[in-house]
């Protein structure tokens, strides 16, 4: 029996064996419990939670047993994306991607399946049915911030549909955010990162001349301007978008030193938006002394930008150098220094010259904006994309926009009407 | 408002599942370990108390009666306490032979009585056999168990949690079925209570393990009326059924003889069930294990379990007959084979590994040969059978989360829904995953973590082992080596389940859709695991403690009448 007794003891190894195994799913209960807990969308199917605007208007409400969207069909419409669906169509809508406040998870009492739980985002819906208006059918972007505090006040991206009434025929890219999940060819708003790097490596910027005759030659490729600029200084070749002084830079400066500050000023990277990874762009490093080089240099060539990555450019050019990480949720706690203070400024002054030398500040009454165009070339015949970025220089109304117009042709008329159209409504509200 | 008040019992609930087994588990390892006394060996320098029923005669350290003379062999004799009360000696493997009052004495054995002289080669011991009376004076010198601990309290704390699980079903079901969820939850609580009362008025004062069983049912019963709640009703007959079968069969298994005598018939019944479902079975989710009559279905395979024990476990005497022996490795093999046959994975491992645990009990020398080598064909076998439906599983084991969809819907689904229950749990009935496939039986741990929280998840787990503690220990009080092989293998199996369930279903172990034992729905499952209880029950020889333990007293009592 002795015998017996002691062959037990088998038992007891194999039950010490599950206390084992108990340990460890606790310890990855831990560490990935709330990865787990939100994985799917049923994590928030059994909560109560109203989903507003700024203001509170309702944008998504869901508790005994209804789930519904915003009451105002334009609004449902303009916020599409913002918000996603129950269905967990739009990966990036606040209903997939805030599962975390919605269900007011934490380790300690899983997801609050009783209480009800309110989420404001700091968009303004007003702001985004004003957006989704002037872009007016067109296919784009358009993503509004407050630099100072990082708070998104507007984000429209279109083509959209009501989730309410959505059609039989869903839109083609409907169901993407095209201000932080799609890159577009950047055009001359990429001028800014060459000029950057030029205000910081050629040390007599200010004091040259560039000459433009409407296009120039490398290597027997030729790289065609707008227009025929004459000659002019660094200020004036920005505000007239000169390829010709700009395909000069890039080639002075090579594909490194320009690849090296896309990176540096984020718009080669990724970047998180609250719990949101936004999309990368690109930038090719092509041969030195090639056309490909100077077209690169102007935002042509393999270059790609995603409009968040724009804004928090125009962002920390508008903040003196220091990007506030934008955020839904609320105003933002982190901020990184992007570029130097100095060169900030300097671009913020050319970026102002911009509007009163060429773009006319008639075209923005009462606004104190600061801005680049860009008209991106396409190709395959079809129109360019029109893009414009840029900031108010104005701390009342602290504002930075990134706004596309999918081949809307002209970066002014297009997507300059738009930000103009959200700018006036943002601040004379 | 009811809302709230869910919130609040989700809080409290786990505090009082924590007192019910804290109390159960003090009751259990309560006090030392008091033997037995069943008669004396004395030799020329000392008395030898003999603790068991069935004792090992020899040399070496793990004998129960241990002579260092090296003129014994290292297990030289058996020496068995048969049901009448009546001794008997067995020759095993002696070098030297063994001789009562000058007679040889076979492997058949050799009837015994008080002052006999054995001689084990040439040392000359005499053996002592005490009466009735003077057993019942050694008996009533024992400790009483429940002196601190007292069941009644304990069972008072397992009924408020029982109501706080009911009230948070009331407030979260739909209205229709809340009399119903009402009516099961009183149904099991009234049961539980008349248990205790049986008990009383039979004098047993052992109740733990019943205690334990009817906390698992409880979170049994909170599965079925959260995910199925019209089946509540048919579930609490199942329960009661199984208390029943609990006490018929530890009735039964108080005579050692009488429950010896039914093992080669039980094996046939067993082995007769397995080839009706072979032959008639029905297929359900990939596993040939169902026989439908009329609108019921039940599962075979959970009865052969209550058989193999029965059948597997033996007396010491007999775990060195070689015949003994092969009849139990055949048994063996054909049950994992046709669960092979059946494509019932999850119940042949269990199987198996319960097979290497009595295996591992009972080995003796020849035997540990023989055992290994039938052990490894057996695994051969059921691992080319069984291949292309492990494979699958096997691949997806650690990297569920990599085939959300497919094959790692069912544990990423239940990981998920589990961690969203957090320490407390959404409250009964509140959860998401109930709706999901297999999810009351397969990944009920989740479920149970996702409504009742990670506390109560733990608790059910720890309770389950608790019982597996309670049969280890109870090996060294072990009469028989029959009851002791029965309660540790049971432990083992319920452990090996419990396992394969709870870390199947997260990830840690490869998914097999195992029954959590007491927790799982599935009526057969359930009563199979009331009936597996009483080999546990049969293990507790604490003074006057389990019902399928024999006390002298009453005995004498029967004598002198
Ligand atoms: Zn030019």
């Amino acid at each position: 029996m002795r015998k017996v007794s002691l062959r037990s003891s088998f038992a007891l190894i194999m039950a010490l064996l599950v206390i084992l195994g108990l340990c460890i799913y606790i310890i990855r209960y831990i560490n990935h419990g709330e990865e787990w807990a939100l994985y799917f969308d049923q994590a928030t199917s059994s909560c109560t939670y109203t989903l507003t605007d700024r203001n509170g208007v309702v944008l998504a409400k869901m508790g005994n047993g209804e789930k519904t969207y915003a009451e105002d069909a334009d609004v449902r419409t303009a916020c599409y994306q913002l918000v996603g669906d129950y269905g967990g169509n739009v990966g990036t809508g606040a209903l997939s991607s805030f599962t975390k406040e919605l269900s007011g998870y934490n380790l300690i009492t899983g997801i609050e399946a009783q209480d009800d739980v309110d989420l404001s985002l700091t968009v303004d819906s007003k702001l985004n049915v004003k957006a989704y208006e002037a872009l007016n059918g067109r296919n784009g972007a358009v993503i509004v911030s407050n630099y100072k505090t990082g708070e998104i006040l507007c984000m429209v991206s279109s083509a959209s549909i009501d989730p309410n009434n959505p059609p039989t025929e869903i839109p083609d890219g409907a169901y993407i955010n095209r201000c932080i999940s799609s890159a577009f060819t950047p055009g001359s708003v990429f001028k800014l990162v060459t000029l950057t790097a030029a205000i910081e490596n050629i040390d007599n910027l200010y004091q040259r001349s560039f000459t433009c005759n409407g296009s120039f030659e490398v290597n027997g490729l030729t790289v065609t301007c707008t227009g025929t600029h004459g000659t002019q200084t660094i200020e004036q070749a920005l505000a007239n978008s000169c390829n010709c002084a700009f395909g000069q830079l890039a080639l002075e400066l090579g594909a490194d030193t320009i690849a090296e500050y896309a990176a540096k000023l984020g718009l080669t990277s990724s970047h998180q938006l609250d719990s949101i990874t936004t999309a990368a762009g690109n930038f090719d490093k092509a041969e030195a002394n090639s056309a490909s080089l100077a077209w690169s240099g102007i935002g042509q060539y393999n270059d790609l930008v995603c409009p968040y990555s724009m804004l928090r450019l125009v962002s920390a050019v508008a903040n003196g150098g220091t990007v506030v990480e934008p955020s839904l949720l609320g105003v933002s706690d982190t901020e990184s220094e992007m570029l130097k203070g100095s060169t900030a400024a300097k671009i913020a002054s050319m970026m102002s010259y911009n509007v009163t030398y060429h773009y006319g500040e008639s075209t923005f009454p009462g606004l104190k904006i600061c801005a680049k165009t860009g008209t991106a070339e396409v190709g395959d015949g079809q129109a360019s994309h029109g893009w414009f970025v840029g900031f108010l220089d104005d701390d009342k109304h602290p504002y930075a926009f990134a706004v596309i117009v999918e081949h809307g042709g002209s970066g002014l008329g297009s997507a300059g009407a738009i930000a103009n159209a959200v700018l006036q409504a943002a601040v004379n509200d | 408002m009811s809302a709230l008040i869910v919130k609040i019992i989700s809080f409290i609930a786990p505090l009082f599942a924590i007192i019910v087994l804290i109390r159960a588990v003090r009751s259990m390892f309560n006090g030392k370990t008091q033997t037995e006394i069943w008669g004396y060996i004395q030799t020329d320098e000392k008395v030898l108390r003999i603790t068991h029923w069935e004792n090992i005669i020899g040399r070496t350290r793990s004998a129960d009666i241990h002579l260092s003379n090296p003129k014994v062999s290292r297990v030289h004799a058996v020496l068995i306490r048969t049901a009448k009360a009546k001794w008997r000696i067995f020759d095993i493997f002696s070098k030297g032979g063994v001789r009562v009052n000058g007679d040889p004495v076979g492997a058949s054995g050799y009837p015994l009585n008080d002052g006999d002289i054995i001689n084990l080669s040439d040392v000359s011991v005499r053996f002592r056999d005490i009466n009735e009376r003077q057993r019942s004076e050694i008996e009533s010198r024992r400790v009483v168990t429940w002196k601190n601990v007292h069941p009644a309290v304990t069972l008072l704390y397992l009924s408020v949690f029982q109501i706080m699980i009911l009230l948070e079903h009331c407030f979260t079901a739909a209205s229709e079925n809340v009399p119903e969820i009402a009516l099961g939850f009183v149904l099991l609580i009234l049961l539980e209570w008349f248990c205790y009362f049986l008990m009383r008025s039979l004098r047993k004062t052992g109740f733990e393990v019943e205690i334990i069983a009817f906390f698992l049912s409880t979170i049994g019963l909170s599965v079925i009326a959260t995910s199925v709640p019209t089946e509540i009703f048919r579930q609490m007959i199942i329960v009661f059924a199984g208390v029943v079968a609990f006490f018929l069969l530890g009735a039964w298994m108080r005579d050692l003889d009488r429950t010896k005598t039914m093992r080669i018939p039980a094996a046939v019944i067993a082995i007769g069930l397995l080839a009706v479902t072979l032959v008639i079975g029905d297929v359900q989710n990939g596993a040939k294990n169902w026989i439908f009559i009329g609108s019921t279905s039940i599962q075979p395979s959970e009865f052969v379990k209550v058989a193999f024990i029965y059948v597997g476990a033996a007396t010491l005497d007999r775990l060195f007959s070689t015949k003994n022996l092969i009849v139990f490795i055949g048994f063996s093999a054909v049950c994992v084979m046709a669960l092979a046959l059946m494509s019932d994975f999850g119940t042949a491992l269990i199987f198996f590994a319960t097979f290497l645990v009595i295996s591992f009990m009972r080995s003796g020398s020849i035997a540990t040969v023989a055992l290994a080598v039938s052990g490894a064909g057996m695994a051969g076998f059921l691992m080319l059978k069984i291949k292309t439906h492990v494979a699958k599983r096997f691949a997806a084991w650690g990297h569920v989360w990599e085939d959300v969809y497919d094959t790692g819907y069912q544990q990423t689904h239940a990981m998920s829904a589990g961690a969203g229950g957090g320490l407390f749990g959404k409250g009964a009935g509140n959860g998401w995953l109930k709706d999901g496939f297999a999810a009351n039986t397969d990944t009920v741990f989740s479920l149970v973590c996702e409504e009742l929280g990670l506390l109560i998840a733990i608790c059910a787990v720890l309770a389950v082992l608790s019982l597996a503690f309670f049969a280890v220990r109870n090996t060294a009080q072990g009469r028989s080596a029959y009851y002791s092989i029965a309660a540790c293998a049971t432990a083992s199996m319920f452990t090996i389940q419990l396992a394969l369930n709870v870390f199947g279903s997260v990830d840690i172990l490869p998914f097999t859709g195992v029954t959590f034992p007491f927790v799982s729905r599935g009526g057969s499952s359930v009563l199979a695991c009331w009936m597996l209880l009483a080999f546990i029950k049969a293990g507790d020889t604490r003074k006057g403690a389990s019902f399928v333990v024999k006390a002298p007293d009453a005995k004498d009592k029967e004598a002198k009448a």
